[in-house]
């Protein structure tokens, strides 16, 4: 019983960690927050659904083009919306971010409806693998699963790779990367590309056991935020931890002190992490 | 910095759930002949897709009104508009609560000091329909509620209140009788009993009633095994289902909204889960999303329905309704919308009976009157001493094949329950 709830949680976990790995991203990078991070994530699922219903694609199938326009649509946000308050005072870039989450999530209401929707059919859909007592989902293990594997993805190309490097720089100290002659402003659209790509693959592999409907990513970014907080502004690893963290607070904690207070024990570890590590357990 | 950004974040997040859209209708200056009533509904929000077909089901009763409608029989359908008024025409004004009690509140004083509303109608939420019924009371301006069920909402003593929908307290007690009369009838064995219930007015209440309900069946040999709540905004519900397979209940009562519901029942499959019986209060179970979510798996759940299109055939003025009901929202009009309806026609009823608009007037005669309702399966409706209707028959539906089918009680039945859940991979 204890086993199949830790289990729960480190599914879950895994998913909630690729949402925050994209938000992070953005906050430790350009110190900017995407208030909208989670319409995004619904866009995604809505993409994956509304394949599956016109042209009945798997949502598995959808999932690279789901990315793609998430990526394009971060980057869109990017070059028309975040550049021009970039230099604002702080609370101008979060309170457009802000006003867009609105405008995105009441617009997905206008055309879409508010109804919840669910994809019926798709390669994972009522598969699932039993260990003895333990059973895992096929949805939540292929979300799990994705979610990892994205995460360590993005985890090497900011690493490794030359564009990644330069991401780190630009996050240490844009004037000074500037100066080394990188180019800030490639660097800050690709980084939020990279977040959409994370919420566009994440929305992907909800949408086949989550409800789509227009608010499905407020609780998430919500969750998102937390992790974020956990795990250190900008650091990957962190948000990967924290994610684990906060699913498993989620179903041990309402597992052993009331359903109903699942997500108050996560806010409250949000609480005491922000008194005692404001700048989260692995914030740099 | 970033603490405090941290900190802000928070807060604007809770804000952004709590605050899901900011929409207004516009409204036009008021006309003569024309009588305002309110109509509080969650047109956006977790509930909005319930709220909206609420909204057609009011413009439904509107146009029944307004317009001259001979085949139903109906006293407003017949002529235009109100006969004892000259014909005055009822205008529906719809405010959004988003599911929040507070606006609710404010927009219940926005209609009746800046609209001039004569009455109020809403707010499905049980929990929004309490703050704004209260500012009807402040007011002394007639409220009557259609589909919210909270018992408690008809226990507060107030003058200016009705309700159309059986409570959850009269929902509990039908429960238990429809489950003696499956152990009786099919000897189904049922015992054990399981509550689910999301954690607001609404959830809470209907768990509170099984709990005093309980009592009076305890030699029925009921018994209280579980009771699991959830936060009204749930990312997923393993440990919640978890905890039920645990119990291992043999009757499971719901008190859920169409998403977390729908959640449920795939958790309930994936973790096999196979409970004799689950019975839902008036909310998700009842909304024909379910079944179009759900599919195959929606079978075999049951909860109580002011009505069901297998009835149709049974009660042609309701047939008739929900042609011009169907027209506007594509779906067969479902209890908790039938019950909004309800309420629309009978407060216009009300004013017409009254033949002015003037509160006190009005509210005796919401009172005193027995309205006819060919469209409940009770056939009329009458409130008590409480403001709640006394004759809220529902009956007990049962999926069967996707369809929702009258089981209880025999002489409304349109097929026989099914009273144990076989299991998920044999379906």
């Amino acid at each position: 019983m204890l086993g199949q709830v830790i289990l729960s949680g480190i599914l879950i976990g895994f998913v909630y960690s690729l949402v925050a790995v994209g938000l992070t991203l953005i906050w430790g990078v350009m110190d900017i927050i995407n208030f909208a991070h989670g319409e995004f994530l619904m866009i995604s699922m809505y993409t994956a659904f509304w394949m599956y219903a016109l042209l009945k694609w798997d949502p598995l199938v959808t999932l690279p083009l789901a990315s793609f326009l998430i990526f394009a649509i971060s980057f869109l946000t990017y070059k028309m919306i975040i550049k021009k308050v970039l230099d604002a005072p702080g609370l101008t870039a979060l309170l457009a971010t802000f006003g867009l989450s609105l405008f995105i999530r009441n617009l997905a209401q206008f055309l879409w409806t508010p109804n919840y929707r669910f994809i019926t059919e798709s390669i994972v859909t009522d598969k699932k693998m039993a260990f003895g007592t333990l059973i895992i989902g096929m949805p939540q293990m292929v979300a799990a699963l994705g979610s990892v594997l994205m995460t360590g993805l993005i985890y090497y190309f900011v690493k490794k790779t030359r564009m990644g490097m330069a991401i780190q720089a630009t996050a240490l100290d844009r004037d000074t990367a500037k100066l080394m002659g990188i180019d800030t402003e490639k660097v800050y659209a690709v980084t939020f590309g990279i977040s959409g790509i994370c919420v566009g693959v994440a929305g992907v592999l909800l949408s086949t056991f989550f409800p789509v409907y227009p608010e499905a990513g407020a609780l998430y970014s919500l969750l998102a935020f937390v992790i974020v907080a956990f795990g250190g502004f900008g650091n990957i690893q962190g948000a990967l931890l924290g994610g684990i963290i906060v699913g498993l607070a989620e179903s041990l904690g309402g597992f052993f002190l009331g359903t109903q207070f699942k997500y108050a024990v996560v806010f409250l570890l949000y609480l005491l992490v922000l008194q005692f590590r404001p700048k989260g357990l692995f914030g740099w | 910095m970033k603490k405090k950004l941290a900190v802000i974040v928070a807060l604007l997040l809770i804000a952004t759930l709590i605050l899901p859209g900011c929409s207004q209708q516009a409204q036009k200056p008021a006309e003569q002949q024309e009588i305002k009533i309110g109509a509080i509904l969650p047109l956006t929000g977790s509930a909005a897709a319930t709220g909206v077909k609420l909204k057609y089901a009011i413009e439904t009763a509107e146009e029944i009104i307004n317009g001259e409608h001979p085949e139903i029989n109906m006293e407003l359908a017949k002529s235009a508009g109100l006969p004892n008024l000259k014909g005055a025409k009822i205008k529906f004004i719809f405010a959004d609560h988003q599911a929040n009690p507070e606006i609710a509140k404010s927009e219940a004083e926005r209609l009746i000091q800046n609209e001039k509303v004569v009455g109020l109608i809403g707010c499905y939420h049980s929990s929004a329909t309490k703050p704004a019924s209260q500012v009807a009371e402040r007011f002394q301006i007639p409220f009557v509620a259609g589909s919210s069920s909270s018992a408690a909402l008809t226990e507060r003593g107030l003058k200016w209140f009705t309700r159309i929908a059986p409570h959850d307290g009269m929902e509990t007690k039908f429960f238990f009788d429809y489950l003696k009369y499956l152990n009786e009838k099919f000897n189904a064995g049922i015992k054990k009993i399981a509550v689910v219930y999301i954690d607001n007015e609404y959830g809470v209440h209907a768990f509170q009633m099984v709990q005093k309900t309980i009592e009076n069946y305890k030699n029925d040999g009921f018994e209280l095994v579980l009771d699991v709540k959830y936060p009204a905004n749930v990312s997923n519900v393993d440990t919640e289902v978890q905890k039920v397979k645990a119990a291992a209940p043999d009757a499971i009562f719901h008190a859920s909204y169409i998403g977390d519901m729908t959640m449920f029942v795939k958790k309930y499959k994936e973790l096999n889960v196979v409970p004799k019986v689950v019975l839902s209060y008036c909310g998700g179970y009842q909304d024909p999303q379910f079944v179009k979510n759900l599919g195959k798996d929606a079978d075999y759940f049951a909860g109580p329905n002011a009505t069901t299109s297998a009835l149709f055939s049974k009660m042609p003025d309701l047939a008739k309704i929900n042609e011009i009901y169907k027209k506007k929202s594509g779906v067969d009009i479902d209890g908790p919308t039938l019950e909004d309806f309800a309420s629309a026609m009978v407060i216009a009823e009300a004013i017409n009976k009254a033949g002015t608009t003037d509160p006190a007037k009005v509210m005796e005669v919401l009172k005193s009157t027995e309205f006819s309702a060919p469209y409940f399966v009770s056939g009329k409706i009458k409130f008590g001493e409480d403001g709640q209707n006394i004759y809220s028959a529902s009956v007990m539906t049962q999926i069967q094949n996707g369809i929702y089918e009258a089981v209880w009680p025999e002489n409304f039945q349109t097929k026989q329950p099914i009273p144990a859940f076989p299991e998920w991979n044999k379906r």
